[in-house]
């Protein structure tokens, strides 16, 4: 099963440049985790100051463009690990090498986990096929 | 440039239902459709929906000792229920596809967020580090292809 790890963060510590030593870290787990054979993928995002939130409500879209200082929490990064159990994934999480700070572990749905039935099986072959060819 | 765009969570994304249930053929068809044009403008790069938060669980660092406390977590807005990355030309065009999403998801009220993707190259690296990133996204590739 997969396992998104989210790594936390707040308006304040945003668009702090990590320390050197850090990413010298950093780069060690990644390299357990590959080691492993359970890295799938992992990303850092860009400070909210280049983002945007937009709102759907009924037929009306509000754009907001970021920096986000209200937010409470803002997302910094994430891995996704194909592991055996949700113990595996969070031993995984205890591991980094964060001093302060705070993740978040969740589960990923798989396509296996939807309802299949006349009404959902287009969209879910869709999907397969898609995935199984790379394109997504 | 890469985005990640966030589908906020909502009380139904929360909820303890199997994904799927109660969704419309109308939505999963707009869904079908709206992944199936990205993917053919070769913008769509991945994606996936998150159970519930109560599968799920946080970890604190305070001096770097973890703490583990397990799900639900109150506060739907501020959780993920699913993301979507894209390889897209600009923001704008970030944004464009953005402003097509399913309208029929979360029935037509749904909070989504756009954020950039670090590249390698936004950060100054050694080349050790340069090289044992190289490493790390080959190696990413293989066991994605397991």
């Amino acid at each position: 099963m997969r396992y998104m790890i989210i790594v936390k963060g707040t308006p304040a510590e945003e668009g702090r440049a990590p320390a050197s030593e850090l990413i010298a870290e950093m780069g060690r787990f990644n390299q357990q985790l590959v080691d492993a054979g359970v890295l799938l993928s992992g990303e850092g995002l860009q400070p909210s100051q280049s983002g945007a939130i937009v709102k759907f409500e009924g037929k009306k879209q509000t754009v907001v463009d970021g920096p986000f200082a209200e937010a409470k929490e803002l997302i910094g990064g994430f891995w996704i690990l194909s592991v055996k159990d949700r113990d595996e994934a969070i031993a995984w999480a205890r591991r980094i090498p964060f001093t302060d700070g705070e993740v978040e572990v969740r589960r990923v749905s798989e396509v296996s986990d939807f309802i299949e039935d006349d009404v959902s099986r287009p969209a879910l072959e869709a999907e397969r096929a898609m995935r199984d060819t790379g394109k997504w | 440039m890469r985005f990640m765009i966030i589908r906020k969570a909502d009380a139904e994304t929360e909820a303890e239902s199997r994904p799927g249930d109660g969704v419309s053929q109308e939505l999963l068809a707009q869904m079908m459709s709206y992944n199936e044009e990205m993917a053919k403008a070769g913008v769509l790069i991945g994606g996936d929906g998150l159970m519930p938060s109560s599968r799920g669980a946080r970890i604190q660092f305070k001096g770097g000792k973890p703490t583990v406390t397990d799900g639900p977590f109150a506060e739907a807005k501020e959780l993920v229920a699913g993301y979507t990355l894209i390889q897209v030309g600009s923001r704008q065009e970030a944004l464009d596809w953005v402003k097509k999403w399913p309208p029929l998801d979360g029935h037509g009220h749904v909070e989504l967020e756009l954020r950039q993707i670090y590249e390698a190259e936004d950060f100054t690296m050694t080349p050790e580090i340069v090289e044992q990133t190289e490493r790390v996204r080959d190696l990413e590739d293989k066991n994605q292809q397991r």
